[in-house]
């Protein structure tokens, strides 16, 4: 980040392929609309370009990453309406609710994805940045703003939940 | 527990990884490579007859200083005369050497800060008042030395100006005011307010230097030219006592040292 803070394009294009993908998952997973996910993503990268010039770097670029991508959730999950409070403590009804879905979701992927989806937002965006990002529990603290003991339950409900959803198969 | 776990995660791996769309890629790093080679767009950009404004404006700016910095150096000597010319007033301490000393000291001081010559009435008053604190407090040799100031070439009235001499000077420096008052449009007034200031010094200098000081100073004085023989002036210096203090009552023994024997 450092080097394409100087003018090095190419170091921009090293850090976008590392983390394209686990970003975009990360988001897409987030919010569950892959136009959302699309529009976030974008300006997740674009607060990255605009920032190259301040960019100090306190932690890793992949914690400061996905601070802007959590960052962009909160808002848009406050535009709907919701709060990660909320989020944290509730089970979000899942589509898998409906039972043509249910039907199909007899496979453990797709359990799984149901599970995923029926998550609390904090919980399920602790997994996706333990799993996507590659990031410690510490780092999930940083990210979300969370204390670390926070960030841990989090991180351990939802593999609880997970484990539940995957074992009834 | 941790088997678990890793279950759980191969599990989640086996999912279809979701990548960004082509078109997203191409735009975001489109986007990067076009901030790393734009720069920053100046706040306002010179084009055609705005380029030429800054220089000229900066131009404009240096011969303004310049032409002030002259103007006032060309005033300066007026200035300089005028606040000599108005210094006695304010240094009226002649008898008191120590008094004088710090007059002639604020006079020298006052070309340095011009601005002071708006107060010149202020510290007239405020020089009297120390005046008359330093006679009454001042040894009888010192006032023994009064009636004979060396008055310096240069300022020839500083010395011999009395209370009388106040309005003169007063007078002199309204006179010189008006000249430099218009001295913005007509530079280079000050030959002629020295001229003016010469005549009301000579004015001055003609009345006497016992006259500023009390009764009694005055009598001592006259007293002392008596002893040094100065019987005109004695004389002289007698009658203007009596024209101004008319009903005042000489002592037996002054009286003896005063007049002519």
């Amino acid at each position: 980040m450092l080097a394409y803070g100087g003018g090095d394009a190419a170091a921009f294009e090293t850090l976008y392929a590392r983390h394209r993908g686990g970003l975009f998952r990360f988001v897409l997973r987030a919010v569950k609309d892959r136009g959302v996910a699309e529009e976030l993503f974008q300006e997740v990268w674009v607060r990255v370009i605009e920032a190259r010039e301040r960019y100090a770097p306190k932690a890793r670029f992949t914690t400061w990453l996905y601070t802007i991508a959590h960052n962009l959730l909160v808002d848009h999950w406050r535009k709907k309406g919701l709060s990660l409070a909320v989020l944290d403590e509730e089970d979000v009804p899942s589509e898998s609710a409906n039972p043509a879905r249910q039907a199909e979701a007899r496979e453990a992927l797709a359990r799984l994805v149901q599970a995923l989806e029926a998550l609390p937002a904090a919980q399920r965006e602790a997994f996706l940045l333990h799993e996507e990002g590659g990031l410690s529990v510490a780092e999930i603290a940083a990210v979300t703003g969370a204390g670390a003991e926070a960030a841990k339950s989090r991180l351990r409900y939802a593999m609880a939940k997970l484990k539940a959803a995957v074992s009834e198969n | 527990m941790a088997d678990d776990d890793d279950k759980i995660l191969r599990r989640y791996r086996e999912l279809p990884r979701e990548e960004p769309p082509r078109h997203l890629d191409d735009a975001i790093l489109a986007a990067a490579r076009r901030a790393v080679h734009t720069r920053p767009a100046p706040l306002v950009v010179p084009t055609g007859r705005q380029r030429w404004y800054f220089p000229l404006a900066a131009a404009a700016i240096i011969v303004l200083a310049v032409a002030v910095t002259m103007h006032m150096e060309r005033e300066q000597p007026a200035e300089e005369v005028m606040s000599s010319a108005t210094a006695p007033a304010a240094a009226a301490p002649a008898v008191v050497p120590s008094a004088r000393e710090m007059m002639r000291n604020e006079t020298a001081a006052q070309p340095e800060r011009p601005k002071a010559e708006r107060k010149r009435k202020t510290e007239s008053t405020d020089s009297r008042e120390l005046r008359d604190q330093r006679s009454d407090a001042a040894p009888p040799s010192e006032l023994q030395k009064a009636p004979q100031p060396a008055p310096p070439p240069a300022a020839p009235a500083q010395d011999a100006v009395g209370n009388i001499a106040q309005p003169a000077s007063g007078r002199i420096s309204e006179q010189t005011e008006a000249p430099m008052a218009a001295s913005a449009a007509k530079p280079a007034p000050a030959p002629e307010a020295k001229r003016r200031f010469e005549e009301g010094a000579r004015a001055a200098s003609s009345l006497s230097a016992f006259a500023r000081q009390s009764p009694e100073q005055w009598l001592q004085g006259i007293a002392d030219l008596r002893k040094q023989g100065r019987h005109e002036e004695a004389d002289k210096e007698l009658a203007e006592f009596r024209k101004r203090h008319p009903d005042y009552q000489i002592p037996p023994a002054m009286r003896e040292r005063v007049e002519r024997r």
